[in-house]
């Protein structure tokens, strides 16, 4: 179980990454079983991080909105206990640790 | 199509001021070898590229230079979030904070502002995957000269990342040009243009 919201999406990071080198390199060798296998890992990996991420903080993709989940206080939520649309919530990517 | 995704591809996490800095790795958001001309290179080859997985590999690459420039874009932003003018006016950055203040604006570190001219779409597989492979290989020379100028560990780890992926994507298109070249018509001994010439036809 990944602790906090950094390890959560330092996670998910890595393994999107896998992804996407995998991605680029089955472009050019569409048959190598060995990566096909990995990137199936990777993939099911992914899909259940991003799922936790959204239930836990908000969702990182606009297919991870669950309004269902978005009375929950996630993480710079400006509507705590109320429903509303949670893709708002969280950091902008960009502003990273300078305050 | 595209999706958006809210976290950057590696993370960017600068503590400090640093507008000189900023100024130099602009080169890699709006430069001849930065990441938008990339993005907008491969994004634009694709189209006529007659061999299909080779179209797919210009679609991925290209897709994840936006990611890469969102990268570039978080760095300076982050450099200069809480520079002050005295800030602007010591570290080389007053004539770009004219003209944009603290915004993202695409030029290089020259001054030079984003030009299309600055990649080449020439409908011709053989040429387009040898611009698209100098091109990888003058974008990782520029990550080389930033790595040699910039001291600042929170800004050399994200660039030695990018650094790396310029190898990668190198790699890519040298087994995308073999590809093409195995699937020319045999009798096609010089390379001529197998996107349009239709006697020299390529097999899919």
């Amino acid at each position: 179980m990944l602790e906090s919201r950094q390890d959560m999406l330092c996670r998910i990071d890595e393994v999107s990454f896998g992804i996407i080198d995998l991605t680029l390199y089955l472009d050019t060798h569409p048959t190598d079983n060995e990566a096909l296998t990995l990137f199936e890992q990777y993939h099911s990996e992914r899909k259940n991080l991003l799922k936790q991420f959204e239930e836990e903080y908000e969702p990182l993709t606009v297919d991870c909105v669950n309004i269902e989940n978005s009375e929950h206080v996630g993480s710079e939520c400006q509507y705590p206990g109320q429903k509303h649309f949670h893709w708002v919530d969280g950091p902008l990517p960009w502003e990273g640790g300078a305050a | 199509m595209w999706n958006y995704e809210k976290r950057l591809q590696y993370p960017v996490n600068i503590t400090t001021t640093c507008p000189k800095t900023a100024r130099l790795i602009i080169s890699q958001f709006g430069g001849p070898d930065g990441e938008l001309a990339a993005s907008m290179r491969y994004l634009s080859q694709r189209y006529t590229m007659p061999c299909k997985e080779v179209a797919g590999l210009l679609t991925d690459i290209g897709t994840e230079e936006l990611a890469h420039m969102e990268m570039i874009c978080a760095m300076i932003y982050q450099l200069t979030k809480n520079m002050t003018v005295e800030d602007a006016k010591t570290n080389g950055f007053d004539a770009y904070y004219i003209d944009h203040t603290a915004a993202l604006w695409p030029q290089a570190a020259g001054g030079v502002p984003f030009n299309a001219c600055e990649f080449q779409s020439k409908g011709d597989a053989i040429t387009d995957l040898h611009e698209d492979l100098a091109a990888e290989q003058k974008a990782r020379t520029t990550y080389d000269n930033i790595l040699r100028m910039v001291d600042i560990p929170e800004v050399r780890e994200p660039i030695k990342f990018l650094r790396a992926r310029e190898i990668v994507h190198f790699q890519r298109f040298g087994e995308a040009l073999e590809k093409t070249k195995d699937k020319l018509n045999q009798k096609n001994y010089y390379f001529t243009n197998p996107e349009f010439d239709k006697h020299v036809p390529i097999a899919q």
